[in-house]
């Protein structure tokens, strides 16, 4: 099916096909789809924002006890790593990729609502639960329509991938001003009734797209639900560029996942009540370099290869390690540099940000298991990211700035392993 | 909104009215372990203070109190708030002597008043075990103006908590 993009004819859409759709053959040019899922990438971006630490500063204000919230968290922890792999079989398993997405959207608004308005432990502990589930389908279900929408033109799907990066980031940084800024005046229960509202767009977003064949169906059944082939599964997850490429991506989220909230904390122990506004430009700064970045990372990917995309976001964290060590060292102003370092943050995103789901469609080609295999790469650095928080934490109780530089070490071993990674163009 | 307790029924089990039970002895044989007389419930003016909000004597909110430490002899010793950080990350979290906060009237939710900014204490050790002796916060001096030692040291100004 090189080539060819066909329209799904799926027995709920309703919808007339529109003459300025998808044409048969060559370059896309279906802007609405694009257009839509640029939005979808925006507004949905905010729904991983709202469910991350603040969570606990909310259930704090709640008057709940630090064991209660510690539990909960895990729980929502444990559900996202369980169901990593499983939802991406869901995904695959679903002809349409935008009916999966918008269930996982409706999922996260209710949990999201839960939270602001029943902050007792069932529901907080069902709406994590449904979040780490959905959450697990909305990325790669993204990145899936994505790929179907690119097609197989020669390079689109790189910078599909680009632009796709460049929205989420510019929506990441927009609802994480906002949460601050509604979080301060108006209270912590309405930073989730912000985060559920600013998703809602997103769902409407999703009904410009008019999908084409995923991208990876099996050449065989390009029409029909992938052939479940049992042992095709087995085969997949055997590659070795599977298993490379999921070895970086856990070595760069083992380096990186703690380098900002162990900076942000010296950040607070150096400057106080000043320090909230420095951390929150560590937050949003590199996600103006990722909107800025991740086209040239899509087509650089697509023209020179992977690998070098792989390598620059990869080289930004060793660099990153050793400057924020050195800034630990030295405490009172020096701490303001934190924010020119952390904009190096922006350069890994943006690699990651069009790598994760470029290289998994590579390796994936033909084989109906994208989603499958973005949820082993999630997998791989969902464990790192809790890796990198409790070995960071345990290095960083003796020394800080030795923590930085175990963090810089790892991210090192990171640019071997890219540089010596198979290309998979 | 902090769930407040104002003049909320405490169940004593101390100095509860001895029943008629306790008060005719009974034959000790007759009575297997005689089921404890039911507790007075009497009003007492006292708030929940867990998530709470803390300010510093310049008026800026700084943080919201986690936890409440006791020592072995059930004093109150300090209080745990987790202050800065930006929608949750870089949080700091750390012990307040219990003698530098001033609470509000019960009944009131205005914030709880401690005695440190967020400057003196931002360099505090952070609290991290439950199970461990935790360093304390204290001002650097109650009455003389002064630089003198002002933070983790648990052996110095042994203040008696006050209890509230």
């Amino acid at each position: 099916m090189l080539g060819l993009r066909e329209r799904q004819t799926a027995p709920g859409s309703t919808k007339p096909a529109r003459s300025g759709g998808t044409a048969p053959d060559g370059p896309p040019v279906d802007r609405r789809s694009e257009a839509g899922l640029d939005w979808l990438n925006f507004f949905t971006a905010n729904l991983q924002t709202a469910f991350g630490p603040f969570v606990s500063v909310y259930l704090t204000q709640r008057a709940w006890t630090q064991s209660d919230i510690g539990m909960v968290l895990s729980v929502g922890y444990a559900a996202s790593m369980i169901s990593q792999v499983p939802a991406g079989a869901l995904v695959d398993a679903t002809r349409q990729k935008t009916r999966a997405a918008g269930a996982a959207i409706l999922a996260i608004i209710a949990g999201a609502l839960m939270l602001a308005f029943f902050p007792t432990l069932l529901p907080v502990m069902a709406a994590e639960v449904s979040h780490g589930f959905a959450s697990c389908m909305l990325g790669p279900a993204i990145a899936a329509i994505s790929l179907a929408l690119a097609g197989r033109a020669a390079g689109a799907a790189g910078l599909r991938l680009g632009r796709n990066a460049r929205y989420a980031s510019i929506g990441n940084g927009v609802a994480a001003g906002l949460m601050a800024v509604v979080g301060s005046t108006l209270g912590a229960r309405a930073v989730f009734i912000l985060g559920a509202g600013m998703a809602v767009p997103g769902l409407f977003a999703l009904r410009l797209i008019r999908t084409a064949a995923p991208a990876d169906a099996p050449r065989t059944a390009a029409a029909g639900p992938p052939q479940p082939a049992r042992e095709g599964i087995f085969r997949l997850l055997a590659d070795r560029r599977l298993l490379w490429f999921a070895l970086c991506c856990a070595a760069f989220t083992l380096s990186n996942a703690y380098m900002l909230p162990l900076a942000a904390s010296e950040a607070t122990a150096s400057l106080g009540n000043d320090a909230s506004l420095l951390i929150g430009a560590c937050i949003v700064g590199p996600q103006i370099i990722v909107a800025l970045l991740s086209p040239a990372a899509g087509r650089v990917a697509e023209q020179r290869g992977r690998r070098p995309v792989l390598i620059a976001g990869m080289v930004a964290l060793p660099v990153r390690g050793l400057a924020l060590a050195l800034i630990s060292g030295h405490p009172g102003w020096a701490t303001w540099a934190l924010i020119p370092v952390q904009l190096l943050d922006g350069i890994s995103g943006a690699a990651f940000g069009v790598l994760v789901p470029l290289v998994t469609s590579d390796i994936t080609r033909g084989t109906g298991r994208f989603n499958l295999c973005m949820g082993v790469i999630g997998l791989a650095m969902g464990a790192a990211a809790a890796a990198s928080t409790f070995a960071g934490g345990m290095v960083a109780d003796q020394s800080p700035p030795l923590a930085f530089l175990v963090l810089a070490g790892i991210g090192g071993l990171g640019v071997v392993l890219a540089a010596v990674m198979p290309e998979t163009r | 909104m902090v769930c407040l307790a104002l003049t909320m029924p405490v169940l004593r089990a101390t100095d509860a009215p001895a029943p008629p039970a306790a008060s005719t002895p009974l034959p000790k044989q007759a009575a297997a372990p005689a089921a404890p007389p039911p507790a007075k419930i009497a009003k007492v003016e006292a708030n929940g203070i867990l998530g709470r909000a803390v300010q510093g004597p310049d008026g800026h909110q700084i943080g919201r109190v986690v936890d409440v430490l006791v020592d072995g002899g059930g004093h109150v010793r300090a209080a745990v708030i987790d202050f800065g950080g930006f929608l949750g990350v870089g949080t700091r979290r750390v012990a307040v002597d219990w003698a530098d906060l001033t609470f509000p009237a019960s009944g009131s939710d205005a914030d709880i008043k401690l005695d440190l900014t967020a400057d003196q204490i931002k360099n505090a050790p952070l609290y991290t075990d439950q199970t461990k002796a935790a360093a304390v916060a204290e001002p650097p001096a109650k009455t003389l103006p002064g630089p003198q030692a002002k933070a983790g040291d648990p052996g110095q100004a042994p203040d008696a908590p006050k209890s509230k």
